[in-house]
C-alpha cells in the first residue's frame, strides 16, 4: 500500500505529461516568432508608466520561472518546490556579490546563476539516488525552500532581513531603465522556450517519453533515467538563476517577499497549471494570463486570494490539464468529424475519450 | 537542559496530535491535505465567536471540534469527490492541489473579514512544579488533552471494529475491500476525525499561544515535516517525530537562538527523509 506512493522512478502519470513533439522545430521557431513580436508590441502600450512596466517585467520574470518549473517538473516528473528559492538564490547572490563584494554585474549574475544550477542539480542528485517519489521530492525542496527564507532573515546583516535592501550596482545602467529591461526579459522567455523545445527533440526528451509509456521497457532499453534528471534540474534552476538575477538587478530592490514560497512557488504552479504542464508556450499563456488579472484583482486587495483560490479550484475540477491541451483536443476533434479517418497516427487514446486529469493523451 | 526537554515535550505531543490527522488521511486515502492547518483556524475562530456569545468554555470548545468534523465532512463530500476517481500519485497531485484551492480562499476570506483575530484560552492558576521546573499551568493542561487524545485514537485504531478496518484499510485497500470493508466509507470517518484532531490541536494551542487567522499554512507545514519524517500512515510515527522535532527545537532554540532553531528543525527533517525515507515508522516496501 505505502508502495503506491513511494515507487521511485513513477513517471507514468505525473511526469508524463509531455506532449510527443508533432510539431517539427521551425514551427517553433515560427510560434515563438509570433509570441515574441506580439509580447514586443506591449511597450508601445505601456511604455509611458513606469507602473505598468514594472508589473510587466515582473509578468515576463514569472513566464521564465514557469518555463524552468515545467522543464523540471512537467517534463522529468521532480516536483521542486523551491522555484524561488533557487531564483533567490540567482537573485540575492547576485545582489550581494554585486554589491558587497565588488564584481561587476554581468559577472555576478553568471556566477548567481551557476550557484542556482549546482545548488538544482544537487536536490535533484539527493532525489534520485535516494530514490525519493514526486511526494517526497516536494516535500525535501520544500524543506529547502523554507530553510532558504529563514536564512534570508536571520543572515539581516547579509540580506537587510525582512525589509531587504536597494541594489546600488547596475544603477544608471540600461538595465535599470524603463524599457530595456522588458525586451532583455522578453529575449529570455523566448530563450528558454527555445531551449526547452531542442530539449525535447534530444535525446533527453525521448527518454522521457519511453518512460512514460513503458517504465520498465525504456529502463531495459538502457535509458539512464538518473543522469537525465540530474540534467534537467541543473538546467531548469540555472534558468531560475538566470531569470531571478537579472529581475532583481532590473528592479534594483529585493526582499525575501521578492522570491518567497507563498508569493512565487504557488504563482507559478497555478500558472503552469492553467497553461498547460507539458506544453511549450502554456508557461507564456499562464504568465501573461495571471500577471493580467492580478492587475484587474488589484482593487480586491485581500479578497484577491479568495479569487485566486476559486480559480485555482475551478481549473482543477474542469480543466486539470489545462487551457492549451484542452483547447488543441476541442480543435482536433472538429478537424477529425469534418476528415472522418484521417485521425494522426501515433494517437495511443484517441481525442474523443475522456482523459484522465494530469495525464496527457496528447498525440 | 530539564526545562527545555519539557518544554520540547509539550510542544512535541502537538506536533505529533496535527500530524496524526494528516498521516492517517494520507496513509488511508493518498489524500495530501493542504488545507489542514485552516481547519484548525477555523474551528479556531468558531470557539472563539461561540465565547464571545456567551458561551461557556467547554460547550463552546465542543462546538468547535463539531465544526471541526463538520469541516471534514464537507470537504470529503464535496472537494474530494473528483479525487477518489483518480489513483496513485495523480490522486495526491490533484488533491494537493484542490486543498491549496481551498486554503487560499480560507485564509483570504479570514484575512478580509477578521484580520487581526486570534484566540487565546487561559487557564488559570499559578505555574505547576514538575521536576524541579516550574510549568506553566496551560501547558500542562493542554499537554493533558493531546495526551488524552492520542490515547483515544490508539483505543480506537486498535480496540474497535471500526478503528480495525481503518487499518486494514490502510494496510491493504484491496484485502479490505474483499472482505467487506467499504474504502470510501473509511475514508469519509478518516476526514471527519482529522477535522475533529485540528480542532483539538487549535484548542490546545490557544492555551499556550494565540491561534491567528494567519497560522494556516505554518500549521500545514509543520504537520507535513512531522508527517513525513514519523512515517506515512504511522500514527505512532507521527507521536514519535513529533516528540523528537520538538525537543530538537527548543533545545536549539534556548541554547542557540530561535532563528537557528527552526533552521535545525527542518534540516533535522530533511536529514531524516533522505537518510530514512519512508519515515522513522513507516514500512518500506
Amino acid at each position: 500500500m505505502t508502495g503506491r506512493f513511494s515507487k521511485a522512478t513513477g513517471t507514468s502519470v505525473i511526469g508524463g505529461a509531455e506532449q510527443h513533439p508533432s510539431r517539427s522545430m521551425r514551427t517553433v521557431f515560427l510560434l515563438v516568432a509570433l509570441v515574441g513580436a506580439l509580447l514586443a508590441l506591449v511597450p508601445l502600450w505601456l511604455g509611458s508608466s513606469r507602473v505598468m512596466m514594472g508589473v510587466a517585467v515582473l509578468g515576463l520574470a514569472f513566464a521564465c520561472y514557469v518555463i524552468a518549473f515545467n522543464l523540471i517538473f512537467g517534463s522529468t516528473g521532480q516536483l521542486f518546490l523551491c522555484v524561488g528559492a533557487l531564483a533567490g538564490i540567482g537573485g540575492y547572490g547576485g545582489a550581494i556579490l554585486a554589491d558587497t563584494v565588488g564584481v561587476p554585474v554581468a559577472v555576478a549574475i553568471a556566477l548567481a546563476t551557476v550557484g542556482a544550477s549546482l545548488t538544482g542539480g544537487l536536490l535533484s542528485w539527493i532525489a534520485v539516488r535516494r530514490s525519493l517519489g514526486v511526494i517526497f521530492t516536494g516535500i525535501v525542496t520544500l524543506i529547502f525552500s523554507l530553510t532558504f527564507e529563514n536564512l534570508l532573515l536571520g543572515l539581516g546583516t547579509l540580506t537587510g532581513g525582512e525589509s531587504g535592501f536597494l541594489i546600488s550596482a547596475g544603477a544608471g545602467t540600461f538595465i535599470r531603465g524603463q524599457i530595456p529591461p522588458y525586451y532583455l526579459m522578453l529575449a529570455m522567455v523566448l530563450s528558454f522556450v527555445i531551449v526547452h523545445g531542442l530539449l525535447r527533440r534530444s535525446h533527453f526528451g525521448w527518454a522521457f517519453r519511453a518512460l512514460r509509456d513503458d517504465e520498465v521497457a525504456a529502463e531495459l532499453a538502457g535509458v539512464d533515467v538518473a543522469r537525465y534528471r540530474v540534467y534537467a534540474a541543473m538546467i531548469g534552476a540555472a534558468m531560475l538563476g538566470l531569470a531571478g538575477a537579472t529581475y532583481a538587478f532590473a528592479e534594483g530592490r529585493i526582499s525575501p517577499t521578492t522570491f518567497g514560497f507563498a508569493q512565487l512557488d504557488v504563482t507559478v504552479i497555478v500558472m503552469l497549471a492553467f497553461g498547460g504542464i507539458g506544453t511549450l508556450f502554456g508557461p507564456v499563456l499562464g504568465a501573461a494570463t495571471f500577471t493580467f488579472l492580478d492587475e484587474v484583482l488589484i482593487d480586491f486587495g485581500r479578497l484577491r486570494l479568495v479569487a485566486y483560490g476559486t480559480l485555482i479550484i475551478a481549473l482543477f475540477l474542469w480543466m486539470p490539464r489545462g487551457v492549451i491541451p484542452t483547447v488543441g483536443d476541442l480543435f482536433r476533434r472538429r478537424r477529425n468529424r469534418r476528415q472522418p479517418g484521417s485521425s494522426r497516427g501515433h494517437s495511443t487514446s484517441g481525442p474523443a475519450d475522456d482523459p484522465p486529469p494530469l495525464a496527457s493523451t496528447e498525440p | 537542559m530539564t526545562a527545555s526537554i519539557l518544554d520540547g515535550i509539550v510542544l512535541g505531543f502537538q506536533f505529533g496530535l496535527l500530524a496524526a490527522g494528516l498521516t492517517l488521511v494520507y496513509g488511508l486515502g493518498g489524500v495530501l491535505h493542504l488545507a489542514y492547518g485552516q481547519m484548525a483556524v477555523i474551528s479556531a475562530m468558531v470557539v472563539l465567536f461561540t465565547l464571545d456569545a456567551g458561551v461557556p468554555v467547554v460547550p463552546a470548545v465542543g462546538i468547535g471540534l463539531i465544526a471541526g468534523g463538520l469541516l471534514g465532512l464537507i470537504l470529503d463530500l464535496t472537494i474530494l469527490r473528483p479525487v477518489y476517481r483518480l489513483q496513485g500519485e495523480a490522486r495526491v497531485l490533484l488533491s494537493l492541489l484542490l486543498t491549496l484551492g481551498v486554503a487560499f480562499v480560507v485564509d483570504g476570506f479570514l484575512n478580509w473579514r477578521y484580520p487581526l483575530v486570534g484566540l487565546s484560552l487561559h487557564v488559570g492558576g499559578g505555574p505547576v512544579e514538575l521536576l524541579g521546573v516550574p510549568m506553566r499551568r496551560g501547558s500542562l493542561v493542554a499537554s493533558g488533552v493531546t495526551l488524552a487524545s492520542f490515547l483515544m485514537l490508539f483505543g480506537f485504531l486498535r480496540g474497535t471494529a471500526l478503528g480495525r478496518a481503518v487499518r486494514s484499510v490502510i494496510e491493504d485497500e484491496e484485502g479490505a475491500r474483499l472482505v467487506g470493508i467499504d474504502p470510501r466509507r473509511m475514508l469519509r470517518i478518516i476526514l471527519v476525525m482529522s477535522g475533529v484532531l485540528a480542532a483539538i490541536v487549535a484548542v490546545t494551542r490557544s492555551m499556550v499561544a494565540p491561534v491567528t487567522v494567519t497560522a494556516g499554512f505554518s500549521i500545514t507545514v509543520f504537520a507535513l515535516i512531522v508527517t513525513v519524517v514519523g512515517g506515512l500512515g504511522s500514527v505512532s510515527g507521527a507521536l514519535l517525530a513529533g516528540i523528537i522535532l520538538g525537543v530538537v527545537n527548543s533545545i536549539a532554540a534556548s541554547y542557540i537562538g530561535t532563528f537557528l532553531s527552526l533552521i535545525i528543525l527542518l534540516a533535522a527533517a530533511a536529514l531524516t527523509i533522505v537518510l530514512r525515507p519512508a519515515g522513522l515508522l513507516g514500512v518500506r516496501e
